[in-house]
């Protein structure tokens, strides 16, 4: 644990941090004289530090003996939530879409997007591709991305186009803070963008299981990776299998295997999806590809679909989010707000 | 072959593309049919998806510096007869080629679903030895309407189909760097029925009536761009009935919704 979770002054906290006290296990053992000598502060402040830190370890080791003992590396919720607030999101570049997601597509979750062909499944896939890589100075992850390729859509003139709006919107940005745009220049050519991105394309369902087992290696060994994307993840699953037993397991397989890269890298995984026809009451209606035991596969899932003229995002499911949906547009620069002037989110 | 191996790096700074053989119609899908993807046009009879065809059979064999692909293309027809007439009179207006453009074009009738399969296995060793670099069939509907009926056990079995040949299809055009176009008809829309939104919102009309593409949205899964051609009947006086065409991107990852006329010329397709 860390003592910058300790309910102790702002320059406290700091002294203890410059002087290298990191974890609070470090000052666990420390007397209050040694803790006072190496902070320059009173004896008594260093009292009253280890007692509120001692309080605090102290409550901890108590959860952690009774489930480190059983399940290696747990955490308890209190950790988790910590973590979950200093964890960035993706943009979207899309600000409504973002409100509805929460900051936008999280890390160590598996996302699934899916929708008619045409209404900009690919487009978000890239756009991702591309945000993952802003730089933190503008608020992103200076991150790389995975982008496995089933269907043969990506394009890298599109990249290129997206890359450069994003390029562009980064100047902008500079010049809004007067900052000196030369030193941020380097990284936002469009081509390096292009360069951040891991492509593979595969041509059958067996490259794609190969592909996802082997990611772990390839992300042990590329840890600035922030993103992976499998456009689609459907397309190989809906040729003739006789056997639908064997592609639930090698579906349901392939999802923990995710779940586990998302959890272990600190990424998010991005999966899309198509959408078919279920006859359901009476009627076909609209549903998400690969039926009912692959819904459970994904954190959260969203659907893209036409509203009249405009494009709109669905949360179907999600554990921390409400359902609401957003409009969007796919503009020549991305995935942008919807300019229709009507209201922007809706809560449901 | 191993995991790693799929990892394409570094990636190319651009797509290759394939000419229409028309500058204004280029534009349109910004360089041409782009390779390793599958490319769709959709039209009513007598639009002129087999005109386009026909002039890309030849725009493949143009040299790369001319926006060909300087290869070979295979034509595989449902639709018959083969427009032998009208390949030739095109040939008339074109440039002269070094060769004879027509030992350059290799061309199998279709008669079923299940010939289609056997000549898909073949193609492994036929496009190599070829240099085959476009593959244009026309059309997949024919194929497809009338030999499935209009029940859930047949309709998956159909959409099944789909995804095998697409996915074949797909994977040649990565393996040997193919463009690959298919034609595909349309479907009346009625007004009644619920329709499914397919690319983009607005509803296509071809001589005034609503359509569709055939074959339906598991179909619509498999193809990466899907083009629209469809006219509309002009009334010019009293009795001249003027047709006017029209090529519209649906959907594609890389273009934006736009379209533009056309006219069909003895010396082939274009933009105007």
């Amino acid at each position: 644990m860390d003592v910058s979770s300790l309910p102790i002054s702002a320059s406290q906290r700091g002294k203890l941090i410059s002087a290298g006290y990191a974890s609070l296990s470090s000052i666990s053992s420390l007397s209050p004289s040694r803790l006072a000598l190496d902070l320059k502060i009173s004896e008594n402040e260093a009292v009253e530090i280890l007692k509120v830190a001692s309080g605090r370890s102290g409550g901890q080791d108590k959860i952690e003996s009774g489930s480190c003992a059983i399940v290696n590396g747990a955490q308890t919720a209190w950790d988790m939530l910590h973590e979950e607030e200093y964890s960035k999101c993706i943009t979207t570049s899309c600000s409504n879409l973002d409100e509805i997601l929460g900051g936008g597509i999280h890390c160590k979750e598996v996302t699934e997007i899916g929708g008619v062909p045409g209404i900009g499944k690919t487009q978000l896939g890239i756009q991702l591709a591309v945000n993952v890589q802003i730089p933190a100075d503008y608020g992103g992850l200076g991150g790389k991305a995975v982008y496995i390729d089933t269907e043969g859509s990506f394009m890298v003139e599109r990249v290129l186009q997206i890359a450069e709006a994003c390029a562009q919107d980064m100047l902008e940005y500079n010049a809004l803070l007067q900052r000196d745009s030369q030193a941020c220049l380097v990284d936002t050519q469009p081509k390096s963008f292009l360069d951040n991105i891991f492509y593979f394309r595969v041509c059958t369902y067996t490259e794609q299981i190969a592909v996802i087992n082997y990611l772990e290696k390839f992300l042990s060994e590329h840890t600035d990776v922030k993103v992976v994307i499998v456009d689609s993840i459907t397309f190989h699953f809906r040729q003739d299998f006789e056997d639908m037993a064997l592609r639930t397991r090698l579906l349901s397989g392939m999802a923990l295997k995710l779940m586990k890269l998302a959890k272990k890298f600190n990424l998010a995984v991005v999966l899309l999806n198509q959408v078919t026809t279920k006859f359901k009451e009476g009627s076909f209606q609209l549903t998400l590809a690969l039926g009912d035991s692959w819904a459970h596969a994904a954190t959260n899932r969203i659907i893209l679909y036409w509203n009249g003229n405009e494009r709109h995002a669905f949360i179907d499911k999600s554990p921390s989010l409400p359902s609401a949906s957003s409009p969007y547009t796919v503009t020549g620069r991305g995935i942008r707000n919807s300019t229709s002037n009507c209201k922007r989110v809706k809560l449901m | 072959m191993t995991p790693g191996e799929l990892l394409r790096r570094p990636l190319p700074a651009q797509t290759a593309k394939l000419t229409l053989g028309c500058p204004i119609l280029d534009r349109l899908l910004r360089g041409g049919i782009p390779c390793e993807s599958i490319t769709e046009i959709v039209a009513e009879s007598g639009t002129g998806k087999t005109q386009l065809a026909l002039q890309l059979l030849l725009a493949a064999q143009l040299p790369v510096s001319d926006g060909g692909l300087a290869a070979a293309s295979l034509y595989l027809h449902s639709e018959f007869p083969f427009p032998f007439r009208r390949i030739h009179q095109l040939l008339f207006h074109r440039p002269r080629f070094p060769h004879n453009p027509l030992d350059r074009i290799f061309i199998e009738p279709l008669h079923s679903i299940d010939h289609l399969f056997d000549v898909l296995p073949r193609l492994d060793d036929i496009i190599p030895k070829s240099n085959i670099k476009l593959i244009v069939i026309d059309s997949i509907a024919a194929l497809f309407r009338g030999e499935f009926d209009n029940n859930a056990p047949e309709l998956k079995r159909r959409s099944g189909l789909f995804f095998k040949i697409s996915s074949k299809l797909k994977f040649y055009a990565r393996k040997f760097g193919l463009a690959v176009v298919l034609t595909n008809q349309v479907t009346d829309v009625m007004e009644s029925s619920d329709n499914l939104r397919i690319g983009n919102p607005v509803s296509l009309f071809t001589s005034g009536r609503k359509v569709c593409a055939a074959l339906g949205l598991s179909w619509a899964n498999c193809v990466n761009t899907r083009l629209f051609m469809w006219r509309e009947e002009d009334r010019v006086g009293d009795e001249n009935v003027q047709t006017r065409r029209f090529l519209r991107v649906v959907f594609a990852p890389h273009l934006p919704d736009s379209s533009c006329e056309f006219v069909i010329r003895r010396e082939g397709l274009f933009g105007v």
